[in-house]
């Protein structure tokens, strides 16, 4: 009886080790999002979420022709194409090359935190922060260098950045700082934004 | 017709091979019967000694053994991860064992799906002990739990395709060589292990194996630790099979290959009742000589009644 108990015993041992065995799961990261997370404050250090629409924008390579039309008592226009219809309505034309670049974050309201991706293989990123109850604009540079990162061959790969040096000019912003270089998938804050102003 | 004959003759010598077997099986099992005596011969003596007095007996040193591993270097051949492994083992009481393992892993491997590539090639230690369950210490066939601490420093190679940048633009292939890391594991062991010739025993064992520590790096973490296996999981399963050699290493000669046993440590009634038989002529159908077990160096798993003839 004893022995056939142990025969019980060691068949289900077996059991459940074939049934751990079939069990499989990778540890592939599920957050596998590489940016850099920009956090924002007032000039006290208090947390905030920023009462106005931003949109991030950020330089690119290469240059672009713009033209820029101008009119006495309008709005200053400028478009990537050549619009006649302008001149016709008696605005003056200048041609002109500017950098290329592309909108990362477009009209966020409200925001207390934003994510920006970062370039692969650009040694500074250049940010344009454009706000919509101010006319200036504040451009961000980030100098970074970055390296791939292999979890397991089966995850592929990401590029993962260490972020060297940080400025910013004071449109809107009191100062910035890095809070932690290392940018990965973690979500932890790289960068503390502090605005001009304290909260209320 | 023939076909059935043919059937049925199969069937009846597998049957009777099974029967054959399974009567010699539970004869192990089975109390001795009374032996039919020829006149004029004098019943053989015959005296249990409990399995707990007969590990009383057992000297703690009972040798070394090498063993090599066969299964690693057919997985290497099979698949991308492989090791080639010996161990030197201690024999304590034959019934602990502590071990120190030994070997060359490799492991060279590139997903289908991201075209990344991983190499490694390094060597690995690892020590702990193996416990013999089977009550029965005399025999030479053991059933053994055990567990291990591993530890590889290595470097390994990690290669993938071009990346190409989203936003930005542009792309660049990667080659990260020699990433330094050290890792530590433990193993849990179960297995068994037979002998099949004098001194030569085959076993395999089954090996759960958990991740303690390794080196963290910034470029990648290693996906495969020699000793060890593959990091996809905390946890994982690996096994040996192995080619196990006693060696003779501090060993009596009348003890190779045999089970070493105390004679001072058995009561003194025992070794009287002994002399009295062999004065009897009775101990000379074995050839013991002095008192030692030579009788076992012909049969390596002595009966309770063999242990009371020899003693």
């Amino acid at each position: 009886m004893n022995r056939m108990i142990r025969y019980k015993v060691w068949a289900c041992v077996w059991v459940a080790m074939m049934l751990l065995a079939a069990c499989y799961s990778n540890n592939c990261p599920l957050e596998n999002t590489v940016t850099c997370n920009y956090a924002f404050y007032d000039s006290e250090g208090n947390a905030i979420a920023y009462g106005d629409t931003i949109t991030v924008t950020t330089l690119m390579p290469g240059y672009k022709t713009v033209y820029i039309y101008r009119k006495l008592g309008n709005l200053t226009v400028t478009k990537e194409e050549r619009d006649e219809a302008l001149i016709e309505q008696g605005y003056t034309e200048t041609v002109t090359q500017q950098r290329r670049d592309t909108v990362l974050i477009n009209q966020k309201y409200g925001a207390s935190s934003i994510k920006v991706p970062m370039s692969y293989f650009h040694e500074e990123d250049t940010l344009v922060i454009a706000y919509k109850s101010i006319s200036l604009r504040d451009t961000i540079k980030i100098q970074h260098s970055s390296f791939p990162h292999v979890e397991l061959p089966e995850c592929g790969t990401y590029r993962f950045h260490s972020l060297r040096n940080i400025t910013a000019t004071d449109a809107a912003i009191d100062h910035i700082e890095i809070s932690n270089p290392t940018v990965n998938y973690d979500g932890n804050t790289n960068v503390k934004i502090y605005f001009n102003g304290v909260a209320e | 017709m023939t076909v059935m004959r043919k059937y049925l003759t199969t069937h009846h010598i597998i049957a009777t091979i099974l029967w054959f077997f399974a009567i010699a099986a539970s004869a192990q099992n089975e109390p001795q019967q009374q032996q039919t005596l020829m006149p004029g011969e004098k019943p053989k003596p015959t005296k249990y000694v409990a399995i707990e007095e007969q590990k009383q007996h057992l000297v703690l040193f009972q040798g070394f053994t090498l063993s090599v591993d066969a299964y690693g270097p057919v997985a290497y051949a099979v698949s991308d991860y492989g090791t080639l492994e010996a161990a030197l083992r201690l024999n304590l009481k034959n019934t602990f064992f502590p071990i120190v393992e030994m070997g060359y892993g490799k492991c060279s491997k590139e997903d289908f799906n991201t075209k990344v590539s991983y190499k490694v090639n390094a060597p690995f230690l690892r020590v702990g002990m193996d416990i013999n369950m089977l009550k029965d210490k005399f025999q030479s066939n053991r059933l053994y739990l055990g567990a291990r601490y591993g530890i590889s420093k290595f470097k390994y190679d990690v290669a993938g395709p071009a990346m190409k940048d989203p936003i930005w633009g542009g792309s660049e292939s990667f080659s990260m060589n020699d990433i330094d890391c050290t890792s530590h594991w433990a193993e849990f062991i179960f297995g068994v292990e037979v002998k099949i010739v004098k001194n030569f025993h085959m076993g395999w064992a089954v090996r759960y194996k958990r991740e303690i520590a390794s080196t963290k790096s910034d470029y990648s973490k290693p996906n495969c630790i020699p000793g060890y296996g593959y990091t996809t999981n905390s946890t994982c399963w690996g096994g040996t099979y192995s080619l196990i050699f006693d060696l003779n290493w501090g060993m009596k000669k009348s003890h190779k290959r045999g089970v070493n046993i105390e004679l001072r440590d058995i009561p003194q009634t025992e070794i009287n009742t002994n002399n009295q038989q062999e004065e009897n002529g009775e101990g000379k159908q074995n050839g013991t000589e002095g008192g030692e077990k030579d009788g076992r160096e012909e049969n390596d798993e002595p009966t309770k009644e063999e242990g009371g003839e020899t003693l």
